[in-house]
Formats: C-alpha cells, sequence, structure tokens
C-alpha cells in the first residue's frame, strides 16, 4: 500500500506536485493518469526516495522506502525507459542490482526468461530498443519479487504483444495480493488495465475512483445507430431529454436513450437498424472534461467525438 | 481533496493461498542492501564495464612504458654523464635517486587515467540514469557512494602499485646495461611505490568526488585536469609571493615531499604534505557524501 500525505514537491518557482493525498490499495490495479508535467514521474521518484518531496510525505507499507531494511523486495520500479548503463550487459546489470539484496543468479535468470530477455541479455542496453530497454526496466522490478510494482509509462514503446503482455502482468500481479501503480499516457490502455484511476493534472489530484466510475460518468452514455430510414428514426425518437445528432446520412448518434429503448421504437414502427452500438465516453474525454474544472469532477459531462466503448 | 480510503486488507483468494504475508503492511525478510552486498554489486558494476578495464590496461601499460623509457633516458643520461666530470659529479651528488625513481615515471599519467575513471564511474551514473536504479536499490544512497569509493580507491591502489612494480622490473635489465643498480626492495623503493600508489588512489577519490557533485563527464575530468595539471602552471606563471606559497599546498605538490629522503627547502615537511593531501581527499569526498544524500536523483 502507497500513501501520500500532503505531498508536495517544488522545484524553484514550479510546483509540480501540490500538497496531494492519494492511497494505492494493494490487490488491484491503481492508474496514475496526467498529461506530460502533471507530476506523475515526480510522485512516482518520490516514492522511490529518489527525490525528497519539499513538504508532506509518501510511504510504502507505512514507512518511507529510506526506511525499509530490504526496499528491492518490497517495491519494484520502472521509472523512465533507460534507468540502465548502456555500455553493460542486461545480464550484469541484473546481476549487479540483485547482488545488493543477495538475490540469487537464479531469479536474474527467472526474470530474465519472464520478460523474453534471454536472447539479448548478454548484449550491451545501448543497442536496445525502446521496448527492449522497457521489458528489461520491468525485468529489474520484478527482481526483487515485491510486494509493490510502480511503473511509470510501462507500455510506452512496446509491440503489440508486449501491450498485452504487461496488461497481463500487472492483472496478474494485483491478482497475487500485490500493490501496482501505473502510469501510462495512453488512456485507452489505462481503461482496460487499470481497476481505480488517480487522475492528476498541474500537480493535484483531480479525481481518485474507480475507472468504471470515471468513464461512465453520470449516465452519459450515447449509442450509434445505423439506419436506412434516419429521418423516420429521428421522429420516433424524439422528446424530452433526448438528443439525436446526424453524423452521417445514415448514421445517428443517440443520447439519453439506451439501445434497448431505440431497438423497441424502431421494431414498433418497423424501421430496420443495421448498427447499434452503445458507446462510452472515452478515457481521453472523460480525462479532458475532468481537467477542464477541477471543481465540478462530480458531474461529467462527456463532448467532443466518442470513440466505441472500451476494449473489455 | 482527502482520500476515502478505509483501512482494509483487499488479499485476494489467490494471495491468500500462494503468499500469505503478501498484504497488509509486513515488509519482506529478506536480505537487505547491507554495506558488503552493495560492495559486492559495486564490484560488479566496475569489472562489466569494457571501459574500465580499458583504462585500468591503459594505466599498466603507460606505467610500464614510461617506466622503460625513463630508463632507457637515464641510462643514456648517466653513460653520457661518465664523460662529464661535472655531471658525474652532479650524479655522484643525487646518489641512487636517478634511478630510484624511474619506475614511478608514468604517475602523472596513471594519476590523469585513474583519476578520470573515478569521475566516470560516478558521472555515468547520473549521464546514463544508472543512478535511478542504484539508488532505488539503496535509498540511504550513503552505503553505494561509499562501496563505489572503496571500489575506486582500491583498484586505483593495486593496479599503480602493480604498474609500478611490473614497470620496475622492466628497467632493472635496461638500468643494468649502462651499469645502473635499481633495488626494487630497498625502502626508498617501497616507499615510492607505496606513497605513489596511495597517491594516485587518493587523486581517484577526488575524482569520484567531482563526478558526484558535477554530475557530468566531461566537466568532472576538465574539473580534475584543472587542479591538477593547469592549476600549478598558472600558480607558476602569476606573480606574487601568494600564489609560491599556495603551489606548495596543491594535491599534486604533495608527493615530492612525502617521497623525498631528506627535506627540501622551500617545500612542505612530509607529515604537513600528508594532511594537505588528506584534507585534498577527505573534504571533496564529505561534500561529495554530503550533497549526494539531500539532492534529488
Amino acid at each position: 500500500m502507497i500513501e501520500a500525505r500532503g505531498l508536495t514537491k517544488v522545484y524553484g518557482d514550479k510546483t509540480a506536485v501540490a500538497g496531494v493525498n492519494f492511497t494505492v490499495e494493494a490487490g488491484r490495479v491503481t492508474g496514475f493518469l496526467g498529461p506530460n508535467g502533471a507530476g506523475k514521474s515526480t510522485t512516482m521518484r518520490m516514492i522511490m526516495g529518489l527525490d525528497r518531496p519539499t513538504s508532506g510525505s509518501v510511504t510504502v507499507n507505512g514507512s518511507p522506502l529510506t526506511k525499509h531494511a530490504a526496499p528491492l523486495r518490497d517495491v519494484g520500479a520502472l521509472l523512465d525507459a533507460k534507468a540502465v548503463h548502456t555500455s553493460r550487459s542486461a545480464y550484469n546489470h541484473l546481476l549487479a542490482m540483485a547482488a545488493t539484496h543477495s538475490i540469487p543468479k537464479k531469479r536474474v535468470h527467472e526474470v530474465i526468461e519472464m520478460t523474453g530477455l534471454a536472447d539479448v541479455a548478454r548484449k550491451k542496453v545501448g543497442g536496445f530498443s525502446l521496448g527492449m530497454g522497457q521489458r528489461l526496466g520491468i525485468a529489474a522490478a520484478l527482481l526483487g519479487d515485491p510486494q509493490t510494482v510502480i511503473l511509470d509509462e510501462p507500455v510506452n514503446g512496446l509491440d503489440p504483444e508486449g501491450v498485452v503482455w504487461v496488461r497481463n502482468l500487472v492483472k496478474y500481479l494485483a491478482s497475487e495480493g500485490r500493490t501496482v501503480f501505473l502510469s501510462s499516457h495512453l488512456m485507452s490502455e489505462m481503461a482496460v488495465t487499470a481497476d481505480h484511476l488517480i487522475v492528476i493534472g498541474r500537480g493535484k489530484i483531480i479525481a481518485d475512483a474507480p475507472i468504471q466510475e470515471i468513464i461512465t460518468g453520470k449516465g452519459q452514455g450515447r449509442t450509434r445507430v445505423r439506419t436506412d430510414q434516419p429521418d423516420r428514426l429521428m421522429q420516433l425518437l424524439a422528446g424530452t431529454g433526448v438528443s439525436v445528432e446526424v453524423q452521417e446520412r445514415e448514421l445517428l448518434e443517440v443520447k439519453g436513450l439506451d439501445p434497448r429503448q431505440i431497438a423497441r421504437a424502431a421494431l414498433d414502427s418497423q424501421v430496420l437498424l443495421y448498427e447499434l452500438t452503445p458507446l462510452q465516453a472515452s478515457l481521453e474525454e472523460a480525462y479532458m472534461e475532468l481537467t477542464k474544472d477541477e471543481v465540478e469532477y462530480h458531474s461529467l459531462i462527456t463532448t467532443g467525438a466518442p470513440v466505441e466503448a472500451g476494449g473489455k | 481533496m482527502s482520500s476515502t480510503t478505509v483501512e482494509s486488507t483487499p488479499s485476494s483468494p489467490r494471495g491468500a493461498e500462494s503468499r500469505a504475508q503478501r498484504s497488509g503492511d509486513g515488509t519482506s525478510t529478506g536480505p537487505g542492501p547491507s554495506f558488503l552486498r552493495v560492495l559486492n554489486s559495486e564490484f560488479i558494476k566496475f569489472r562489466t564495464l569494457l571501459s574500465t578495464l580499458i583504462l585500468l590496461g591503459s594505466t599498466v601499460v603507460v606505467m610500464v612504458g614510461f617506466g622503460a623509457l625513463s630508463a632507457w633516458g637515464t641510462g643514456q643520461f648517466s653513460e653520457a654523464a661518465a664523460q662529464d666530470p661535472e655531471a658525474a659529479a652532479r650524479i655522484a651528488a643525487q646518489g641512487g635517486d636517478l634511478a630510484v625513481t624511474v619506475p614511478t615515471s608514468g604517475i602523472a599519467f596513471a594519476q590523469l587515467i585513474l583519476g578520470s575513471l573515478g569521475v566516470l564511474l560516478m558521472s555515468s551514473e547520473f549521464t546514463t540514469g544508472m543512478a535511478r536504479s542504484t539508488f532505488a536499490a539503496v535509498p540511504r544512497r550513503i552505503p553505494a557512494f561509499a562501496a563505489k569509493l572503496v571500489v575506486v580507491v582500491l583498484t586505483s591502489f593495486i593496479i599503480t602499485a602493480a604498474s609500478t612494480l611490473v614497470a620496475g622490473l622492466v628497467s632493472v635489465p635496461i638500468l643494468d646495461n649502462y651499469g645502473l643498480g635499481l633495488d626494487l626492495g630497498s625502502s626508498q623503493s617501497v616507499k615510492l611505490l607505496l606513497v605513489n600508489s596511495l597517491y594516485v588512489a587518493a587523486v581517484a577519490a577526488i575524482g569520484m568526488s567531482l563526478g558526484t557533485l558535477i554530475r557530468n563527464s566531461a566537466g568532472g575530468i576538465m574539473s580534475l585536469v584543472g587542479l591538477f595539471f593547469v592549476a600549478p602552471i598558472a600558480f607558476q606563471l602569476i606573480p606574487g609571493d601568494f600564489f609560491v606559497e599556495a603551489r606548495k599546498y596543491l594535491p599534486g605538490n604533495t608527493v615530492d615531499p612525502l617521497t623525498a629522503v631528506e627535506h627540501v627547502p622551500d617545500t612542505l615537511e612530509a607529515w604537513q604534505a600528508g594532511l594537505v593531501l588528506g584534507a585534498w581527499v577527505v573534504i571533496p569526498v564529505l561534500l561529495a557524501a554530503v550533497l549526494l544524500k539531500k539532492r534529488d536523483v
């Protein structure tokens, strides 16, 4: 469990993190979302004891990382792509990290296998692709079999297979009861990976809620309808609280009715529908909306182009 | 903006089965980063960089090469001197000093190479981002700094001592050709070997402190060169008694007083030189350690 209390980091006259409070619970994947410069990486570095908080504190399992007897066994982190000397091989890097905690060579080989680095483990890290660097970072994070795993932009630079692998890995780690804290710019990725979301903007926490709550907002579901009688259907659906938007000649977007109500209305009047897709606000939209007004984050009004409901 | 989290212990059934102690506030019970473990880690890091090994090899080559060259030059000089009564008298006055300094004649280059190595070992941590891994594993930071310092100092000492010895072994037959004797077992030979090796180890420690403070390879090496190569010359060129006096206290000018058979006028006493060199090591090392602990990585 990670707990931040009044956590603040000021660089010169710029406040990167402004007194944030949050708790990252064990047993679920907590996403950490925010644009560049919002304070995500700074927060993660403070958790790892690399940056000192200007004020406030952040603890892992009740104490700051500097007080832990075996930090690598308690917290594993991937911070930025390559926190590795470029002239050293992946194997030797892991070996040196493992040596600090007397982690056996067997475990080094395990994480190399686990992250699919076996073929390149003896090569210099400088020649690694971004994706390989990420895999090495994840291998290093898992080295101590830590209770808490912190991953900063883990899917950045990974191929689709790697993205799916990370997604499954973090879910698996959370299912084992570990604390998983993960940041990503790929908000759609967040939508399918995280259980809980902490949204940060300009150094402040904007939202801290289950992901589904953030995406769906308050009943703002929309439905995409394709029909060869769009005008007829629009007449049928018209009513209070219902808005219909014509997107293409035979493509409508309906707000205020659920797909079942739309289908019922069409069936009653013998109007043919050939697509009926429930839409959710994308996390991007939800996020835009959240950051637009930091106060009104309870009532989500989704605007802009919708995308299909997440890939679950 | 307070979190609404209640103290709950969400241990999944699977988690409860496989790792009973996973959830909650329990911290791991496995071995942590003791100093010896961190030292082992730093040694692995040291030996797994090709550039490090190249610098160590270069030191040996340069030391042995300069030793041999100096033996040859000294021999030539003594032969010419034998035909010149005045020069012969001068050599006689210096006694065996001519030959005894031959093995350490490459020391200026050894200090440059190993001092730069000291800079690089720490500055590269920051330039490559490795520091984040290093200090995430050892969040107290000082053990990692101390371990690296031990590796740097020990290696520099051993490499300098070993290459001085090899340079001596190579020089003996060359000097012998010119009828000059060099006893590597003499107390002055041993003293020169130990003091010079300690000196190079001190330079490497200063280098590592500069690398820690400046966090930039080029800047660190330039500072080192400035301190050991530029400052002595600049201090000589600038007129005024202050610089003449101050020059004695530069770290590079402490070796001669430390190894002199007899005290030379206008130089520091051996004990003074030892204290000066010690201060040149202790102050930067402490400053680097304090700032490393304080600053963000």
